[in-house]
């Protein structure tokens, strides 16, 4: 792992210090040991009463900074980690292509963003210490035992030892199950809670309180069986530690004595002896714990490295074009389909677009218009086909250079966090209020905005406040429109807004993008019809095209659109007719 | 800059104001379970009592045996099986209480769950517009999750560790009350350490938590417009804005861990080696002058890495506690919240039959300031159809909204069959008056189950007429689920006419008297246009129904056409009574159907 390579002293270092920590702590029970002989035997003096307790004391200082070294060495290095780790998944995060966001849902990459690197500082802070600390004291107490006063006892006492390491293994892996099982339990009445909320007027018209409670109540019994399950296991832990280690003080009391009758060893020795038996019981449960901590760590960092690893579908050529591209826009598809779709999302498509013109494109959902600007914005890219600026391939370009002379409002008008303003000045954030009004009168949303309390301040989403979806097209419209790009795209954009500001706003477009390219799709034909030239598709096919008035000539499909949506009109005239 | 933002914030966010007694009233949950809390607390004591009882064997053991080399069988087997006995009666109490705490915790829990849903069924519709969801999600769950998490680690953990302390203290007391008594200075010491500790470190507490939501905010913001910041080439921006976040978070967490390295572990071990040392003294100094009883210097070493044990535990826990206070601050909150949803008036107890609705000078404000509806009056005769139709924010909406009596009405007066809307009961409302909204909102489940919902008396029958009433079941009888077709979450599974479709057979499997439709803007593919029609043509039929329209073409056989704008009815009549008055409905139709673009119109 990059990072602990990265990261050498600081692990190292933390080792060290928690070695010093384990062995320092070594320095107490012998003193007390040998207090407890002097005692028995009657020879404790001043001096060496003196000389112990200042021992202690030493100890004390040091043990005092030893640990507060380990901890802030390696905990804190298992912080950094998690930062860094996070740091590198976002910025993985931002190179890889919206194919990439449609295959994992953002719940998901949250969830390995957050659980997964938590799972992963835990192991590098808990369970390095842990795995060090037991190896460490284990092998540094077992040795001073079995060394300094006896080890047949020391061999006789651990016996049942390697047990609570086992058992903890086994009760460690038992309650992550239960506990999954209890999250998932938890979640579900989440996302109940979460449905009837957001159903609360449904649940109301239609009196549905009763059921609704009854399911409730379900749930979080449910809730509470799953979460008994984990707490039988919860309340293992602490009994089966007792047990165990009263079996080993018990023989460790026991032998000793025996050990202390035939003189193979003294009362103080059997003191310390226990107490020294008492500083190995964490270690064993450690052990026990480091397997589980270890295991999840890993599989949360096979997860992490997997997605590290995904490699962005949209690359750029080597050696790609610095220069803007500028000029006719021309698509040859012979087909394209989304990945892992058997149907072709578009098919036969040759189109060519002349600088500053505008472009209409009419059909129904699905029938391949947004596909048509995903291809040109680099969202996807063809295998065979081209699209051209100019003359020369989308593709010969860097994707910056591309995207720089595109301004695109998305069919889902999704705004940030921030301002309005800068919202708006999403794309060129320095850029001037004069500009920005400019834009937003384009629009026609600077109205609505003046209108709030806090005008271009509004923080978006913030509590209290919420623009319709209509506000929120045109404010998305607006940031297409900052800095006058090259090509706009407009994506059904206006669909919420109401016929009149619709025909106000597309007024000011024809003035506005005079002389620059901009390639409109919409369900209503009153937002294209002024268009140079309307392309119609149809399952991913262009079955018709030409300017407004060719259209309506040929008597195809965009005549059959356009009629029915006359139809009103001509039910009007008619109904004025009968009137007068 | 960024930075100083969050801090700000913190304070507004990150602290919430703790009423005095929360934590007592969270006890008060305790009280109906005394009985299994008597049980736990049995359990707990007599587990502390063996706990405390064997150094005091072993204790025996060394001054009565190993010191005088005495060695009699029968008493030693006795004391060995004694102690072997303790153990295992301390192991089964302790498994007991600790299970029987956890039961407790949750069973609690549960009931303030309950509670708060409860509250919610209640609470007024005025209160969720003003209150997001996620919001009220989070106080249902996560905070009583952290409440949970308190009642079972810190508080079980208290009442544990406290009982120890206890425990350990009298057993010091029986071997050595002087000494005992000196040992009681370390209480003050300890109380002490946890003030400082809680002092200091539950600011970065809720620091830490408050950076960690923005982060994840951050996060998921960041995820959901990533192709937005791709395309608009923010990229490098946003990393740097990520970043900062990021560090935020990485300082105060790094921050925490130095306070608790300065605090927690280290300093009580500090504190426990200086008591080894004040122990270790006076039985030396005694030694100088007396013989002294090692059995009790031996018990007296062994009770005090027993008595720190429950101190580093109640530190470690003193942020949750706080957390948990904050937490059940917020549920109480709600509990207390005075909002009630209009409830009926009387005891009249009146039927809908015939379903004529009037509309008598009703004025209506959300907020007390600004009227949404003013002097509105209208009658709709049985069986009739009224459409609403108006701009955004003219007051359609409002206008169902307390028909539905959804909201409480103030002025003027809505009777349906004569009688006041606000003298009926809930369920009678509720079961001849059906409702569509423009966005149909769908449960997770099957298609059957979204038109029954929980109501009992629909059975299949009763799903299949109103799916075949509204045209569904065209669709229905193409899917090989049928009828148990899997809906999603929101029903994000079936197209938008599909789901306004299946809301349509909900509210006419009920039969209602009164219809009440509010009409989807969102464009639908031809076929479900058709069927959508069609539909609506059928529902009418034979019973009185309020429509809000927002494509006029949909309600031109309406027998009373409302046209609202600012909260009141401007013009009313019939289609073609409104097109001859030339005046806003008029204005509408002539935009709607397009003449606007025709080229010379405006």
């Amino acid at each position: 792992m990059w990072f602990f390579r990265q990261h050498r002293r600081r692990y190292a270092t933390g080792i060290a210090f928690l070695g010093l920590t384990s062995f320092v702590g070594l320095i107490p029970p012998a003193i007390v040991g040998m207090v407890v002989n002097r005692v028995v035997r009657h020879q404790v003096t001043p001096r060496f009463l003196m000389w112990s307790l200042s021992a202690i004391f030493v100890v004390a200082v040091f043990s005092y900074g030893f640990r507060y070294l380990w901890r802030t060495r390696l905990y804190g290095g298992a912080i950094l980690l998690g930062t860094a780790l996070r740091d590198r998944l976002f910025e993985h995060f931002t190179t890889l292509s919206p194919e990439f966001y449609h295959a994992h849902r953002i719940g998901d990459l949250m969830a390995h963003a957050t659980n997964d690197v938590q799972a992963i500082q835990e192991t590098a802070g808990d369970g390095v210490f842990m795995m060090v600390d037991a190896v460490i004291s284990g092998v540094v107490v077992i040795a001073t035992m079995a060394i300094a006063i006896s080890w047949p006892l020391t061999l006789i006492a651990l016996l049942p030892l390697p047990l609570l390491a086992l058992i903890m293994a086994y009760y460690g892996r038992l309650l992550h199950e239960r506990f999954t099982t209890a999250q998932a339990a938890f979640s579900d009445i989440n996302d109940r809670v979460q449905e009837y909320i957001s159903g609360i007027r449904v649940v109301r018209a239609f009196g549905q309180e009763a059921a609704e409670r009854e399911m409730f109540v379900q749930l979080s019994r449910e809730v509470v069986a799953k979460n008994v399950a984990v707490a039988r296991i919860d309340a293992l832990f602490d009994p089966t530690i007792t047990v165990i280690a009263g079996l080993s003080y018990f023989l460790a009391v026991a032998v000793g004595a025996v050990f202390v009758v035939h003189g193979a060893m003294t009362l103080g020795s059997l003191t310390t002896f226990t107490l020294y038996l008492g500083q190995l019981i964490w270690p064993m449960m450690a052990f026990g714990f480091v397997f589980n901590i270890v295991e999840r760590g890993s599989a949360s960092y096979d997860r992490v490295k997997h997605l590290l690893d995904t490699q962005a579908t949209v690359k750029e050529r080597p050696q790609a074009l610095e220069a803007l591209p500028a000029g006719t826009l021309t698509y040859h598809v012979p087909s394209f389909s989304y990945p892992g779709s058997a149907t072709p999302a578009l098919r036969d498509i040759r189109l060519a677009v002349r600088e500053g013109w505008t472009l209409g494109i009419v059909g129904r959902t699905g029938a391949g218009k947004t596909t048509l600007f995903r291809l040109l914005l680099r969202e996807f890219d063809l295998e065979a086909g081209d699209i051209t600026l100019g003359g020369v391939s989308i593709y010969a370009y860097r994707l910056d250079a591309l995207r720089a002379v595109i301004g695109y409002a998305p069919q889902d008008p999704f705004l940030f966090s921030l301002s309005i303003r800068d919202n708006i000045a999403f794309r060129h954030p320095d850029a001037d209020d004069e500009a920005i009004v400019r834009v937003a009168k384009l629009a026609a949303v600077h109205d609505d905005i003046v209108s709030l309390p806090k005008g271009y301040a509004t923080v978006v989403g913030e509590r209290g406040m919420t623009l319709s979806g209509g506000q929120k097209q045109r404010i998305s419209l607006a940031r297409a429109l900052l800095g006058d790009p090259p090509i706009l795209v407009l994506d059904d954009t206006l669909s919420s807004v109401d016929a009149k500001t619709e025909a106000l706003i597309v007024q000011h477009l024809r003035d506005a993008r005079r002389g620059r390219t901009t390639l409109i799709a919409s369900h209503r034909l009153s937002a294209v019809e002024h268009a140079d030239w309307i392309i119609v598709l149809e399952d991913g096919r262009l079955v018709e095209q030409g300017t407004h008035r060719d259209l309506l000539a040929q008597a195809g499909r965009y005549r059959d659109m356009y009629e029915r949506q006359q139809l009103e009109r001509l039910v009007e005239q008619g109904g004025r007719m009968d009137g007068s | 800059m960024a930075l100083e933002s969050f801090d700000s914030k913190e304070s507004a966010e990150g602290r919430v104001l703790v009423p005095r007694g929360t934590f007592w009233r969270l006890l008060r949950y305790l009280l109906p379970r005394w009985p299994r809390l008597a049980v736990a607390l049995g359990a707990l004591g007599a587990a502390t009592a063996a706990d405390v009882l064997q150094p005091i064997l072993v204790k025996i053991f060394l001054d009565q045996y190993l010191i005088p080399r005495h060695f009699p069988r029968g008493p030693l087997i006795e004391l060995a099986s004694a102690y072997l006995a303790l153990i295992g009666l301390m192991a089964a109490f302790t498994a007991v209480q600790l299970l029987l705490f956890e039961v407790l915790a949750l069973d609690v829990v549960q009931q303030l769950r309950v509670d708060l849903f409860d509250t919610i069924q209640r609470l007024p519709l005025a209160y969720f517009d003003r209150t997001p969801v996620g919001v009220l999600v989070s106080r249902v769950t996560n905070d009583t999750e952290a409440i949970l998490e308190m009642f079972m680690s810190v508080l079980a953990a208290f009442i544990q560790n406290a009982s120890l302390l206890v425990g350990v203290v009298v057993a010091m007391f029986a071997l050595d009350a002087r000494l005992a008594l000196a040992m009681l200075i370390l209480f003050p010491v300890f109380g002490a350490i946890m003030w400082l500790y809680q002092r200091i470190s539950s600011p970065l507490f809720y620091a830490a938590r408050h950076r960690l939501s923005l982060l994840n905010a951050k996060l998921n913001e960041s995820l959901q417009g990533m192709a937005l910041i791709q395309h608009m080439r923010q990229v490098g921006r946003w990393r740097a804005d990520f970043h900062a976040v990021n560090d935020a978070y990485r300082a105060v967490r790094y921050r925490n861990t130095q306070v608790n390295g300065v605090l927690l572990r280290p300093l009580t071990e500090v504190v426990y080696l200086f008591t080894l040392m004040g122990v270790l003294a006076y039985f030396g100094t005694r030694s100088l002058t007396a013989a002294v009883n090692v059995g009790v210097l031996y018990a007296f070493v062994s009770y005090l890495s027993r008595f720190f044990e429950p101190v580093n535990n109640i530190l470690q826990r003193l942020n949750s506690f706080q957390q948990a206070m904050v937490s059940a601050a917020r549920v109480f909150q709600i509990l207390d919240d005075p909002g009630w949803r209009p409830l009926p008036v009387g005891d009249e107890h009146p039927k809908i039959t015939a379903g004529e609705v009037r509309f008598e000078d009703v004025s209506f404000s959300y907020d007390g300031e600004h009227d949404v509806l003013r002097h509105v009056s209208f009658t709709v005769k049985p069986g009739q159809t009224v459409a609403l139709v108006g701009h955004t924010g003219s007051g359609k909406s409002t206008t169902m909204n307390v028909l539905l009596r959804f909201y409480p009405l103030e002025r003027g007066r809505i009777t349906i069959d004569g009688h006041d809307l606000r003298t009926f009961d809930e369920e009678e409302l509720r079961r001849k008056m059906a409702l569509v909204l423009q966005d149909p909102f769908l449960f997770v489940g099957d298609v059957a189950s979204n038109i029954r919902l929980g109501t009992p008396g629909i059975d299949d029958a009763a799903i299949e007429r109103a799916a075949r009433l509204v045209q569904l079941d065209r669709f229905l009888s193409r899917w090989p689920l049928g009828y148990q077709t899997p809906v999603g979450e929101r029903g994000a599974t079936l197209s938008t006419g599909q789901r306004q479709l299946i809301s349509f057979a909900r509210a006419m499997a009920r039969n209602p008297v009164i219809l009440v439709l509010d009409e989807a803007t969102a464009s639908v593919d031809t076929e479900t246009e058709e069927a959508i029609q069609e539909a609506l043509a059928k529902m009418r039929e034979g019973r009185t129904t309020l429509i809000i329209a927002h494509r006029l073409s949909t309600i031109q056989d309406a027998d009373l056409i409302l046209v609202f704008s600012h909260g009141e009815v401007v013009e009313r009549g019939t289609h073609q009574e409104l097109l001859r008055q030339r005046g806003l409905y008029y204005a509408m139709y002539r935009l709607q159907s397009g003449e606007m673009w025709a080229p010379g119109a405006s």
